[in-house]
C-alpha cells in the first residue's frame, strides 16, 4: 500500500514538472508583451517599456526566464507584471472570494443530482426519466453566459434586486444578519449557474451507474430475498454504485475553475477567474504561470486523494 | 426520410453486422433521431447558407444599412435605402443588427462558419488522439532511452489534462492573432486527450486478441494491421466522442466569442453574433435570442445523437 | 431508508435556504432598507479596476479617477478652464535669461570689452530709447564672473575636458519675455550669437571627441539662454491624511520622484523642461524652467503632490527591511514596490480606507480638508467588467452612476427614474493613414477617403447621436480650436473625383485602379471596443461603394502595438486619442516624432506644421498662442493625415436623487465644467431620500 501510494505520488510530481514546461513554453512563445500601457496615454514613452521590460527578465533567453520563475515561485517572490504585487497571496485572496462559490455550486451538484439521477435510473424509460434526460441535455447545451444573462434579467425584472458581486455596497453600516442573508443571496444565482453543467451531468453519471448497478446479481438477490424496494435501493445498491463517484470529484475541479473565468465575469466577482481572465488580457505572465500551475496541482491533488480513497475501499487495488 | 447517416447506409449490404444492429437501436431512440434530423437540416441551411452569401451573394451580411438598424423580424426595409442594398424580398427576415445588417444573412453565413469550426476542431483532436493513442497501445513495449512509449506519451496525455482545458485554450487564443484557424486548431490541439486514452486502451486489449496475433504471424505491416484491423473495433466510441465534441467545440467558440476572443469579423460565427448581441438585449431582444436559441439547438443535437450512439453502441444496456 | 429521506430533504433545505435570502436585500426603490446610511454613500460602477494609486506612476483612466480625489494638485483649471489655485495660493512667472558675453565680439556699434563694459553699453541703449524697452520688464542685470569647470567629453564621460566659460550678463525680468534678446538687436547687431568660437574655450581635444564636445558646449552654454522661473506661494495649515503639515519640501520631492529614473514614472516627459526646484521657505519655492515652454505651467495642474515623509529613499529601505524581502526584491526596490501605491496618503478631499483587487476601491471624506469637507461620507468605486450587468446593477440602485454606452443613453433619456448628464469630451475618435505609404502620401487621397465616409451616420446610428463632428487635433471645448472651421463633407462623387485627379480610376470590376494596381489595404483596431469595429465595418462598406477595397481586422491590443503601431507597420488604423488641456501637441504631430515607437506613428511631416509647434511650445502670449494654434488646427485638417471622425459625448447616468448643494445651502440640479467634467463639483454632491423637482 505503501509504496503504492508512494509510486503514484512519484508519477505525478513527474507529471507536474511536465506541466509546468508545457505551460511556461506555451505562454512564452505566443506574440506579444505585457501591457503596461494605456492605450489612450499620449505621454507614456517607448523608453519607459523598454525598462519595464528588462526589469522583468523578458529579454532573457526561455530557459534561463522558466528558472527564474521556478526560483522566485519557491522563495514566494514572484511578483505580477501589472502592479508588482507578489503573486502568491494575490492568488490567495481571490481564491479565497471563490472558495463560496466553489462550495455552494459543489454543494448543489452533489445534492441535486443523486435524487434526480437515482430516480430516473429506478423509473428507466419513463416520462420522468425521459424529460430529465431532456432537460440534462437542455442545461449543458446552452451556452452558460446566454443562460445567466437569461436568469440575471429574470431576476431583476421580476424581483428588482441586486445580484451582481459579492455583496450590495453601502450597507457595511447594517446588522450582521442583513449582510450574512445579503451575501447569501448574491451566491445563489452565480453559484446556480456555475453548477448547471455539473447537475446536468452528474445526475447522468448517477444514472447510468445506478442502472449498472441495478442488473447486477447481488440486488437481484437481494430483491429475491424480500427486501423493500427502497431498502435495495438505496442501501444495496446505492452503496456499491458510489465508488466510481470518488474519482468525480477530483476531476470536477478543473472544470469548476473553467467555469468560473465566465461566470466570475459576468457577476464582477473578483475571485480567481477574473484573477486569471485579466492576467491574461494584460499578458501578466506570472500571475497566468502560478495560477494554471496551480489549477493543474490541484487536480493532481485531487485525483491522487481519490486514489487513495479507492485504495481504501476497493482491495483490489492493493493487491495490483 | 434519407437522412441516414453514410457508415451504416455502406455497411448496410451485410448481413446483421453490428453497425446495422446500431442503427437499428438508434432509430428507435427518439430523441437521438431528432437530433440526427435537426443537424441534416442545419447542414442543408448552412452548404445552402455558403452558397448564399459567398458564391452567388443572394444575401450579403456585410452590407451596412445605418437607417435600417435595429429593424426587428420580418420588418420591411426602409425607403431611403438604395435599390442594391435591399435585402432580398425587401423584408429582413430575422431583423438587422446595430449596423442594420441582416441578421438572417448573417446567421447563414454564420452557420457554416460555425459548423465548420465544430467539425474542424473534432477532426483535430480525433486525428491526434488516435495517432497518439493508437502508438501508445499498438507500440506499448518499445522503449526510448529510460522510458517507454506507452509511459512518454501517456504522461503527456495526462499533463494535459491536469491543466483546465477553457483556461488553456483562453491563454493560447488571448497570445495568438484570433485567426478562425487559429481557433479551431486551439479547439482541436486542447480535446484529443480522452480520445487517446481509451484508443490506447483499446489497443491494448486488442493487441492480445487471436486475429491481431495471427495478423502479426503472417507478418503484416504494422499500419495495415493498425488500420484495417484494429482500427475498426475502436471507432465505435471515437464516434460517439466526435460527436458530442462538435457540441463542445461549437460551445467553446461562443464562450471564447463571449469574452471576445471569438473568430473575428469578417466571418460572422453564431458564437460572436450572440457575444454582440447581448448588448443590446433591451433595444434589439431578438439579436440575442435568435443565435443564442440556434446555438442551444445545434448543440443539443450534437448531444442527443451522441448519446443516442453510446447508448446504442453499449451492448451491456441493450441486454436489458 | 434514511438514505432516501436525507437525499430529498437536504436539497431542498438547501434551495430554501438560498432563495429566502432574498428577502434581506434592498431593492432599488427602497435602497435604505436595513442600512440607513446608504444616502451618505456615492457608488461609481466602472468598467476596470485601478493598477496603482500613486500620481507620480499611475497611467490608466481607473487609477486616476481615485488619485484625483485622495491626492491635490498645485493649481487646476476652475469651472471657466482658468488657472486656480489650490495646494498654492499665488503663483508668479518670472524669467532669468541669460547673455553669455563674448570678448572682442562685434557689435551693432563697437566691439565687446567684458562684462562691465557690455552691460553699461546695454544700459545706455536702453535709457537711449534704442533698445524697446516696456517699462516694469528689467528688474536687474547683474554680472556673472567666468567659470573654469571640466565636463565630460563624448557620451562616455571616460574623458574630462577643462572649459573656461566666459562671464555672463543675467538679466533678471518681471515677467516671461520670449523676444527680449531681439529687443537687444539694435545694441547686439545681429550675428552676436554666430562670434561665439566655442573651441577657443578649452585646450584641444583629439579628433572623435571634437565634435562631440563641441556640442555639448553649444547646448550647455548657449549665447542666449531663457529661464522662464515660477514662484509658488503655498497654502498654509494643509496636512496629509496621516496628519503630517504639507510644505515645500513635499513638491521638490514629487519632483524629483517622477525625474528618478528607477521609478519609471509616466510623467518624466512633461517634466524634462524643468531645471531646479528651489525651496525658498517651508511654503515658497521656485521652479526653474530650463528653456521657455509656455505650456510648462500646465503640468501643475495634473500632478498630485506626495507625501515625502512616506516615501523618501530612507522610509522605502526601512520599509524594505521590513518587508523582509529576498535579494531580488531587494535589487530592484523603489517606489513602484511601495506599499504606498495601494495605499495612497494625500491632502485631498477623500482619504483611502481600502481596496480589494476588481471588487471595489473605498474612500472616506476628509473631514479636515482645507477647502471644506464633501458632503458624501463614503466614496465606493466599484468594478463590474461586463456592460450588460454594469446596466443591471445601477438599475438595482446598488450602484449610483456610471457610463453607459450610447444606446443605453436613449433608453435612460426616456426614463425619468434616472437622469443622463451628458458633456464633450476633450478626445476624439479617428482613422489614421500612414502618410509613409505610397497609397496614402498624396493629401487628395486621404481628403477622398474621409469625404467617402458619411459621419453623420455614425454619430446618428453607432453613437445615437452621442457625438460631434470635429476638424482636427485641438478638443472642440478648448480656444485652441477654430468653430469656423466646417468639417470635411460627405460627398462621394467629389471623393471620386479627388481620386481621378490622383490618377485613380475605375476598372472593369468596379475598383480603382493605377498603374495596374487595385487601391487595397488594410484597416487594423484593437479587440474590445465595439464602437472602432462598427466603424472599421462601416469604413469598409463605405470605401467599397467608391471602389476602394479594404479589408479589416482586429488585433489584441498588445499584439496591436507591438506589430503594428510601435514598428509603423500597417496602412491605416481606427483609434482615438484622450487629451487634456495643452496647446502642445509636439509628441503627434511633429516630424521628430515620426520615428518608431514615436506617438507621431502615422508618420506625419509638414515644415509648416513643424514651425508652428515649435512656436506654440515658446508663445506665452495666450491670445497670440491660440492663434497660432487655430493656424496648426487649419494645418493639419488641409493635410488629413487622419479621417478626423468625431468626439464623442461623455455620459452619466445619475440617481435623479444626487443632487449639488449651493453655497447658500440650497439645491441645484448637477452640472459640468466647461471641459465637461461633471465630477468637477463632486464634493459639493449629495444624495436626497427623494428625486427632488427641478
Amino acid at each position: 500500500m505503501g509504496q503504492y501510494l508512494l509510486r503514484n505520488l512519484l508519477q505525478r510530481l513527474v507529471l507536474l514538472v511536465i506541466v509546468s514546461f508545457l505551460v511556461h513554453a506555451l505562454v512564452h512563445l505566443a506574440p506579444g508583451e505585457p501591457a503596461e500601457v494605456d492605450p489612450n496615454n499620449p505621454r507614456f514613452k517607448p523608453e519607459d517599456v523598454a525598462k519595464i521590460r528588462a526589469a522583468f527578465h523578458l529579454d532573457e533567453p526561455l530557459h534561463v526566464q522558466y528558472g527564474l520563475w521556478i526560483r522566485d515561485l519557491a522563495s514566494g517572490e514572484l511578483r505580477s507584471f501589472k502592479d508588482g504585487q507578489p503573486v502568491l497571496p494575490k492568488i490567495w485572496d481571490r481564491f479565497l472570494n471563490s472558495l463560496p462559490l466553489f462550495v455552494c455550486a459543489t454543494l448543489i451538484v452533489w445534492t441535486l443530482s443523486f435524487p434526480t439521477g437515482i430516480h430516473a435510473a429506478i423509473r428507466r424509460g419513463s416520462t420522468y426519466d425521459r424529460s430529465t434526460t431532456f432537460i440534462a441535455y437542455a442545461l449543458i447545451s446552452i451556452p452558460g453566459f446566454f443562460l445567466s444573462y437569461l436568469a440575471i434579467l429574470w431576476v431583476v425584472n421580476t424581483f428588482g434586486v441586486p445580484v451582481i458581486g459579492m455583496h450590495t455596497f453601502g450597507n457595511e453600516d447594517a446588522p450582521r444578519w442583513f449582510r450574512g442573508m445579503d451575501r447569501l443571496w448574491h451566491l445563489v444565482v452565480p453559484s446556480l449557474m456555475l453548477a448547471v453543467g455539473g447537475v446536468a451531468i452528474l445526475s447522468r453519471y448517477v444514472r447510468t451507474q445506478m442502472l449498472e448497478v441495478i442488473g447486477q446479481d447481488y440486488v437481484r438477490t437481494a430483491r429475491a430475498k424480500g427486501l423493500d424496494e427502497n431498502t435495495v435501493i438505496y442501501s444495496h445498491a446505492l452503496r456499491n454504485a458510489l465508488l466510481p463517484f470518488v474519482t468525480m470529484f477530483g476531476l470536477m475541479l478543473p472544470e469548476l475553475v473553467s467555469g468560473a473565468v465566465i461566470i466570475e465575469q459576468i457577476f464582477a466577482w473578483p475571485g480567481i477567474g477574473r484573477l486569471s481572465f485579466d492576467a491574461i488580457l494584460a499578458r501578466d505572465y506570472p500571475v497566468v504561470l502560478t495560477v494554471t500551475l496551480i489549477a493543474a496541482m490541484v487536480t493532481l491533488a485531487g485525483t491522487f486523494l481519490s486514489d487513495i480513497l479507492y485504495a481504501v475501499v476497493d482491495p483490489r487495488i492493493r493487491l495490483s | 426520410m434519407q437522412a441516414a447517416p453514410a457508415t451504416p447506409a455502406n455497411t448496410a449490404t451485410l448481413v446483421d453486422s453490428p453497425w446495422r444492429r446500431v442503427w437499428q437501436v438508434l432509430r428507435r431512440d427518439r430523441l437521438a433521431m431528432g437530433g440526427l434530423c435537426v443537424l441534416v437540416a442545419l447542414t442543408v441551411v448552412a452548404l445552402l447558407g455558403k452558397a448564399a452569401t459567398e458564391w452567388i451573394v443572394l444575401f450579403d451580411p456585410a452590407t451596412v444599412r445605418l437607417v435600417d438598424k435595429f429593424r426587428p423580424p420580418l420588418s420591411q426595409a426602409s425607403a431611403l435605402l438604395p435599390v442594391r442594398d435591399l435585402p432580398p424580398g425587401g423584408i429582413y427576415l430575422l431583423g438587422t443588427d446595430a449596423l442594420g445588417r441582416d441578421v438572417f444573412a448573417r446567421m447563414l453565413q454564420g452557420s457554416f462558419v460555425s459548423m465548420s469550426i465544430g467539425l474542424v476542431a473534432v477532426s483535430i483532436s480525433v486525428v491526434v488522439g488516435v495517432v497518439l493513442g493508437g502508438i501508445a497501445g499498438y507500440y506499448a513495449d518499445v522503449r526510448l532511452g529510460p522510458v517507454t512509449v506507452d509511459a512518454l506519451i501517456m504522461r503527456f496525455t495526462d499533463a494535459m489534462l491536469c491543466i483546465p482545458v477553457f483556461f488553456l485554450i483562453l491563454v493560447v487564443v488571448a497570445l495568438l492573432p484570433a485567426s478562425i484557424y487559429n481557433i479551431m486548431i486551439v479547439i482541436g490541439l486542447t480535446r484529443w486527450m480522452g480520445i487517446a486514452r481509451f484508443v490506447r486502451a483499446e489497443f491494448l486489449s486488442l493487441r492480445e486478441q487471436d486475429f491481431v496475433v495471427a495478423a502479426h504471424a503472417l507478418g503484416l505491416p504494422a499500419p495495415r494491421i493498425i488500420f484495417l484491423h484494429m482500427m475498426p473495433n475502436a471507432v465505435a466510441p471515437v464516434l460517439v466522442t466526435a460527436t458530442i465534441g462538435v457540441a463542445t467545440a461549437i460551445l467553446t467558440e461562443s464562450a471564447l466569442s463571449f469574452l471576445g476572443f471569438g473568430v473575428q469579423p469578417p466571418f460572422a460565427t453564431w458564437g460572436n453574433i450572440l457575444a454582440d448581441g447581448k448588448n443590446f438585449i433591451f433595444d434589439a431582444p431578438w439579436l440575442f435570442f435568435i443565435p443564442g436559441c440556434a446555438i442551444f439547438a445545434i448543440v443539443l443535437a450534437f448531444n442527443l445523437l451522441g448519446e443516442g450512439m453510446r447508448e446504442a453502441f453499449n451492448p451491456k444496456l441493450q441486454r436489458r | 431508508m434514511r438514505i432516501k429521506q436525507l437525499l430529498t430533504v437536504t436539497p431542498i433545505v438547501l434551495v430554501g435556504l438560498l432563495v429566502q435570502a432574498y428577502f434581506w436585500v434592498p431593492t432599488y426603490e427602497d435602497q435604505t432598507a436595513g442600512a440607513a446610511q446608504r444616502l451618505s454613500k456615492f457608488i461609481e460602477a466602472s468598467i476596470g479596476d485601478a493598477k496603482l494609486l500613486n500620481p507620480a506612476l499611475h497611467a490608466d483612466a481607473s487609477s486616476m479617477k481615485i488619485v484625483d480625489k485622495v491626492f491635490d494638485t498645485l493649481l487646476d483649471f476652475d469651472e471657466q478652464l482658468q488657472l486656480r489655485g489650490r495646494l498654492a495660493t499665488r503663483w508668479q512667472l518670472t524669467e532669468k535669461a541669460y547673455l553669455t558675453v563674448l570678448p572682442g565680439a562685434a557689435l551693432a556699434r563697437g566691439v565687446v570689452d567684458d562684462a562691465a563694459g557690455l552691460r553699461a553699453v546695454i544700459r545706455s541703449g536702453i535709457d537711449s530709447g534704442l533698445i524697446e524697452m516696456p517699462p516694469g520688464l528689467l528688474a536687474g542685470i547683474e554680472v556673472l564672473p567666468a567659470r573654469t569647470l571640466s565636463i565630460p567629453a563624448g557620451d562616455t564621460g571616460s574623458v574630462e575636458v577643462s572649459v573656461n566659460a566666459p562671464a555672463r550678463l543675467q538679466f533678471d525680468l518681471r515677467r516671461v519675455e520670449q523676444r527680449f534678446f531681439e529687443r537687444l538687436r539694435p545694441v547686439l547687431g545681429t550675428d552676436y550669437a554666430q562670434q561665439a568660437d566655442y573651441e577657443a574655450w578649452h585646450a584641444r581635444v583629439d579628433e572623435p571627441l571634437r565634435e562631440p564636445l563641441l556640442a555639448t558646449l553649444r547646448e550647455r552654454f548657449p549665447v542666449f539662454e531663457h529661464n522662464p522661473e515660477i514662484g509658488f506661494e503655498l497654502r498654509r495649515g494643509v496636512r496629509f491624511h496621516d496628519g503630517h503639515a504639507f510644505d515645500a519640501g513635499d513638491v521638490k520631492f514629487t519632483y524629483e520622484a517622477i525625474m528618478n529614473p528607477r521609478n519609471l514614472s509616466p510623467r518624466t516627459a512633461d517634466f524634462e523642461p524643468i531645471k531646479t526646484i528651489e525651496v525658498l521657505g517651508p511654503h515658497r519655492l521656485r521652479v526653474v524652467y530650463k528653456r521657455l515652454f509656455s505650456t510648462a505651467v500646465n503640468v501643475w495642474t495634473a500632478m498630485g503632490i506626495l507625501p515625502e515623509h512616506l516615501l523618501s529613499d530612507t522610509v522605502l529601505a526601512r520599509e524594505m527591511e521590513e518587508r523582509e524581502l529576498g535579494t531580488a526584491a531587494r535589487d530592484g526596490f523603489g517606489m513602484r514596490d511601495s506599499r504606498f501605491n495601494r495605499n495612497p496618503v494625500g491632502t485631498g478631499p477623500f482619504r483611502f480606507v481600502a481596496w480589494r483587487s476588481d471588487e471595489l476601491v473605498h474612500l472616506r471624506r476628509n473631514e479636515q480638508y482645507w477647502d471644506g469637507a464633501p458632503h458624501y461620507q463614503d466614496y465606493f468605486f466599484r468594478i463590474i467588467p461586463d456592460t450588460l450587468t454594469r446596466e443591471v446593477e445601477f438599475r438595482t440602485g446598488a450602484a449610483d452612476s456610471y457610463n453607459p454606452e450610447p444606446y443605453q443613453v436613449a433608453r435612460y433619456r426616456n426614463d425619468p427614474r434616472y437622469r443622463v448628464y451628458s458633456s464633450p469630451s476633450t478626445g476624439y475618435t479617428y482613422i489614421g493613414y500612414n502618410n509613409r505609404r505610397a497609397l496614402f502620401r498624396d493629401p487628395r487621397v486621404r481628403r477622398a477617403l474621409g469625404m467617402a465616409i458619411n459621419v453623420d451616420e455614425i454619430i446618428r446610428y453607432v453613437l445615437h447621436g452621442e457625438g460631434e463632428r470635429i476638424t482636427g487635433p485641438y478638443p472642440k471645448t478648448t480656444h485652441f480650436y477654430p468653430q469656423d472651421l466646417a468639417p470635411l463633407a460627405y460627398d462621394p462623387d467629389a471623393a471620386l473625383r479627388l481620386l481621378q485627379e490622383a490618377g485613380w480610376l475605375r476598372n472593369a470590376d468596379g475598383w480603382l485602379e493605377k498603374d495596374g494596381k487595385i487601391f487595397e489595404f488594410n484597416l487594423i483596431t484593437n479587440n474590445g471596443n465595439d464602437k472602432r469595429r462598427h466603424i472599421l465595418s462601416i469604413a469598409q462598406d463605405a470605401w467599397k461603394r467608391i471602389g476602394v477595397k479594404c479589408n479589416t481586422e482586429v488585433f489584441e491590443w498588445a499584439v496591436f502595438l507591438e506589430d503594428f503601431i510601435n514598428p509603423g507597420d500597417f496602412d491605416a488604423v481606427v483609434l482615438g486619442w484622450l487629451l487634456d488641456i495643452n496647446a502642445d501637441q509636439y509628441q503627434l504631430w511633429h516630424s521628430s516624432q515620426a520615428t518608431p515607437k514615436k506617438l507621431n506613428f502615422v508618420g506625419y511631416v509638414n515644415p509648416r506644421a513643424d514651425a508652428l509647434i515649435e512656436e506654440i511650445r515658446l508663445e506665452y502670449d495666450t491670445q497670440k498662442q491660440i492663434a497660432l494654434t487655430r493656424e496648426l488646427h487649419r494645418v493639419v485638417a488641409d493635410d488629413q493625415p487622419y479621417t478626423f471622425l468625431f468626439a464623442p459625448r461623455k455620459n452619466e447616468v445619475l440617481d435623479p436623487k444626487i443632487v449639488m448643494v449651493t453655497a447658500d445651502g440650497g439645491i441645484e440640479p448637477l452640472r459640468a465644467d466647461r471641459r465637461g467634467e461633471l465630477y468637477f463639483f463632486f464634493s459639493r454632491w449629495r444624495k436626497l431620500a427623494h428625486a427632488p423637482d427641478f
